[in-house]
């Protein structure tokens, strides 16, 4: 999917987002019908282009893995609970909720993002990625293949996140080194202690020996 | 039935049946289960370290948008314990409006005094955690002493040691939180849970009596589950709460614990402090051990450290007197994580024989293994497979391979010595964990006449890879690949089953799973015989084969399986009763000491570096060798004992839940203050199994966690030349040992 970022149809900047939902604030105290000009500062234009959003849910669609989905969420709501409660998208976890823990990652427009520390309405017009597009019928990518060959995952509610932020790595350097991939990682964190295997499968990712 | 003693796929690697669904995020947790008419709930949670309800005022909650129902669990004039102990639940229609509704509610509190911290609580007599005229602060847990202790125990001391010791109460952090998903059909009268637990038949029978209804109508689903670790036996308060909701509501409800709620309530290990004192002679035997110790167990009760196993795996020690107090605080009630009390005993005693070694100069090494308790005589004669049989032999060899693998020899130094600011280290310890397995886990196998096969049993899989056991045992005894071999596990209605605690799953199901797929072997033969006019007698299995030896013929699976006609063959297998057991020596040797057993030894060894200006311990290595019986799956069993390395290394460095005195409430109840080891904090860890099919399956859970902080803790004693006393082994901590060598901070 090609979208520009500069383009107010590509979704709403955070900037946009933070002056409309002022509006949206206003309007909660009683001044239902203001408008956004009455938001704008003096000596520049009214913004009059930035949609007004909340409280209540508003239509958003969302690019993930390149199919176009709708629903309606609060604007407070974020991109992973939109893709989890709204959406059925389940892969990514919600685990710490407030970007520590990486079990939430999907990539945006390639880049690993923790979902639960962004707004789903911030996430329009870009493609997201998560763990489920990682195979394609019965054939996995070469980050899960790795991961199950050599148990890189236990109980595995940390694993998709891990999975998306090793994808992210090597996609944007396919020659990444084991230390570059790990370096990626620091992000995720794993409760059952799959640290040993994700090593053995990252060596094997990086065509790297490991141990005599 | 004994294991086979060919062994095709038992003890080899095999990869997780389940694995591609978990990495590509398409396996569905109970946190993933999305309802159609779904609500969500939240819990109103007490702020309070200890107060009194005053009032309730939910008129404005109960009309805010989206709200469904509210569910009740205090009322005022009730005594709260804890700060994160229930209120209510509330559901909606989403997430974000049950969040409003619950902010929505006013409720006026009298705050009481509380205590949150062990050694205030120990000193503060006849005050104020609450509970009622039997809940006493401070209750003793144990109090044992050896015959004559104070006229023997120090008499032929060569060396004696005297400090204090302790780890500090840490938290479950189950990745996927406690919580469930409720729904009753139209009629309001059958309840399906969709719940995150360790204990999937409990789970619905517990919700059955809650309910006053009959236990068939209740049914539990746990396909896949995201940590437990001892904290997920049932539905606890919040599954009861959910599925009132739900019924209230007539809409299925999921109510799922945030992060803070998990941390504040989900579970905890207790803390355990205490004052060893431990003496050798001048053989370097130690002679006494003396240990008055103490421990949290929030505002529960029961004892933090394994009593009876102090001094730890060293048991022959001939002078012992201990003590120990269960310190009640106002904080949520400790619940088993993995090896109850093990990690903290394995702590009190095995810091102190270090320290011990040194004051006599002995390599560490060699005080081990000069004080390994030896084989026992009786049990060699009447159960020679077992831990009691063989736990010297074991550990000998354990610490002789352990000691290679590290290169103790070349790099072991004695305590403090280096030069520079970064100092280097080695420190070792050893543990032992039960892990024996029981019944009843009646396991179903039905093979179709299109050569499918189905093994199925309501046990759960917790990460363990559970399926893939299953699995691999069917696929041996009818000469398939694991792959082939279709495994349901997780559901209540396939009939009881042993909750996974304390390593049992894998030694509880595995003969049961292996007497089923036997009798479904002889079912599936006594079917088709008949068909190919020869005796069942005549048939065996081969790899992919049904063999007619009689006319020296092998047939392909399915084709064999095509004999079958219209019928599937269908058999079950499970374990003797108890009173059979108890009747019956051989069926009992049989089952608990040669298809399963209980007792393993482990030995790990860490190295460490430590930065003696920042104080920042870095673990670079640990070396692990576990006993576990028969290895079902090599690489399970791998990633299982790795796995619980890294959590002695979190455990030894890291992990604290810190409570505030003042507000008494839990301050790093989320993951980024409460630490947790990153990729790059981890050391190499280096596991070997040792494989010992004779003494049957043992569960492997546990015991590769025990050890390791101790083995750390030593490992830092052994840079720095100075004992820091009580885990974590924070930078700070390790300072303040280096500033004060006599005592460091807590």
């Amino acid at each position: 999917m090609s979208s520009s970022k500069d383009s107010p149809k590509s979704g709403l900047s955070r900037r946009d987002f933070l002056r409309a939902g002022g509006a949206a604030a206003t309007s909660v105290t009683g001044l239902a019908g203001a408008t956004l000009e009455t938001q704008a500062q003096p000596g520049q234009p009214p913004a009059s282009h930035i949609p007004v959003l909340g409280p209540g849910p508003a239509k958003i669609s969302l690019n993930v893995n390149g199919r176009e989905m709708s629903t309606a969420v609060e604007p407070r709501v974020t991109l992973l609970d939109a893709l989890r409660n709204y959406l059925d998208v389940t892969g990514c976890k919600r685990v710490c909720d407030r970007g520590t823990c990486g079990a939430c990652t999907v990539m945006l427009e390639g880049k690993p993002v923790y979902s639960c520390s962004m707004l789903a309405v911030e996430a329009q017009g870009k493609a997201i990625r998560t763990a489920e597009s990682l195979v394609d019928g019965g054939k996995l990518d070469p980050v899960p293949e790795k991961f199950v060959q050599f148990d890189a995952q236990q109980c595995g509610f940390c694993t998709p996140g891990f999975v998306v932020a090793m994808r992210a790595v090597l996609d944007r350097n396919p020659k990444a080194t084991p230390e570059d991939v790990e370096q990626g990682l620091q992000g995720n964190i794993c409760r059952c202690g799959t640290y040993e295997q994700m090593r053995d499968a990252i060596y094997s990712l990086c065509n790297r020996p490991r141990r005599s | 039935m004994p294991w086979p003693q060919q062994r095709r796929l038992l003890g080899t690697k095999v990869q997780r049946l389940d694995g591609a669904d978990k990495s590509t995020g398409r396996a569905k947790y109970s946190y993933d289960i999305n309802r159609p008419r779904q609500c969500h709930a939240r819990i109103l949670r007490c702020p309070h370290a200890h107060a009194r309800i005053k009032s309730i005022d939910t008129t404005v909650a109960e009309r805010t948008p989206g709200f469904k129902s509210i569910h009740m669990v205090a009322k005022p004039g009730d005594e709260l314990y804890f700060a994160g102990a229930e209120l209510l639940g509330i559901a909606a229609d989403t997430e974000e409006h049950a969040e409003d509704a619950l902010r929505a509610i006013r409720v006026e509190y009298e705050p009481l005094p509380h205590h949150v911290k062990e050694a205030e609580a120990l000193r503060s007599k006849g005050s104020t955690v609450g509970g009622g005229a039997e809940a006493a602060n401070v209750t003793p847990a144990g109090d044992y002493s050896t015959d004559n202790f104070e006229q023997n125990a120090y008499r032929d001391a060569a060396a004696v040691h005297e400090a204090e010791y302790g780890v500090a109460i840490i938290s479950h952090q189950c990745l996927e939180t406690h919580g469930l998903v409720a729904q009753w059909d139209e009629k309001q009268e059958n309840l399906t849970v969709w719940a995150s637990t360790q204990a999937v038949p409990n789970t619905a029978q517990q919700l059955a009596q809650y309910f006053k209804i009959p236990a068939t109508r209740v049914k539990c689903i746990t396909h896949y589950m995201g940590g437990g670790f001892g904290s997920k036996f049932g539905p606890d308060i919040q599954g009861q709460i959910a599925a009132e909701l739900a019924k209230k509501a007539a809409q299925p409800v999921k109510l799922m614990l945030d992060r803070a709620e998990e941390v504040t309530v989900g579970g905890m290990r207790p803390s355990a402090y205490g004052k060893v004192k431990i003496a050798a002679n001048k053989e370097g035997l130690i002679q006494a051990f003396e240990v008055d110790c103490y421990g949290s167990p929030g505002v529960g009760r029961g004892a933090t450290v394994n009593f009876n196993l102090l001094p730890y795996v060293y048991v022959n020690v001939p002078h012992i007197k201990r003590k120990h107090q269960a310190v009640r605080l106002n904080l949520q009630t400790a619940r088993a994580m993995r090896a109850p009390g093990h990690p903290q005993n394995c702590l009190l005693t095995e810091q102190a024989i270090d320290d011990l070694a040194a004051k006599l100069n002995v390599n560490p090494i060699q005080m081990r293994l000069r004080n390994l308790p030896p084989n026992d005589q009786d049990a060699i004669k009447n159960a020679p497979t077992t831990y009691l049989a063989l736990r010297h032999t074991i550990y000998t060899q354990q610490i002789d391979l352990v000691r290679k693998m590290s290169d103790w020899d070349r790099k072991w130094h004695p305590p403090g010595q280096g030069n520079g600011p970064i100092k280097t280290g080695l420190g070792i310890a050893l543990h032992t964990w039960g892990g024996s397995g029981r019944g009843p886990n009646p396991t179903k196998i039905t093979i179709g006449a299109d050569g499918s096969v189905l093994c199925q049993s309501s046990t759960q899989d917790l990460g363990t890879a559970q399926r893939t056991v299953a699995a691999i045992i069917v696929a041996e005894i009818l000469g398939l690949d694991p792959k082939d071999i279709m495994v349901e596990v997780g559901e209540s209605q396939h009939g009881p089953s042993t909750p996974s605690g304390g390593s049992t799953t894998c030694p509880g199901t595995s003969p049961a799973i292996l007497k089923a797929a036997e009798n479904a072997r002889d079912a599936f033969f006594a079917a088709i015989a008949p068909r190919m006019n020869v005796e069942v007698a005549d048939l065996e299995i081969a790899p992919g084969h049904v063999v007619n030896k009689k006319a020296n013929q092998r047939i392909p699976w399915r084709q064999a399986c095509a004999r079958l006609g219209m019928n599937p063959v269908q058999a079950t297998g499970d374990w003797p009763t108890n009173a059979q057991l108890q009747q019956n020596k051989e069926l009992r040797d049989l089952w608990t000491t040669r298809l399963s057993n209980q007792g393993v030894g482990g030995v790990q060894i860490a190295e460490v570096r430590v930065d003696t200006e920042t104080g920042v311990v870095r673990c670079t290595n640990v070396w692990a060798v576990q006993d576990v019986g028969l290895v079902v799956n090599k690489l399970g069993c791998e990633s299982q004992a790795a796995g619980g390395v890294v959590m002695g290394v979190n455990y030894a460095l890291y992990e604290e839940c810190i409570y505030d005195k003042n507000s008494g409430r839990l301050v790093n109840p989320d993951m980024e203050f409460y630490k947790l080891a990153g990729i790059r904090d981890m050391p190499q860890i280096h596991v070997h199994m040792m494989d010992m099919p004779e003494r049957g399956v043992i569960g492997i859970g546990e015991p590769p966690t025990i050890s390791t902080a101790a083995a750390v803790g030593n490992a830092i004693f052994n840079a720095i030349g100075v004992r820091v006393p009580f885990a974590p082994f924070t930078p700070e901590r390790v300072l303040a040992a280096l500033a004060r060598p006599q005592g460091g901070a807590r």
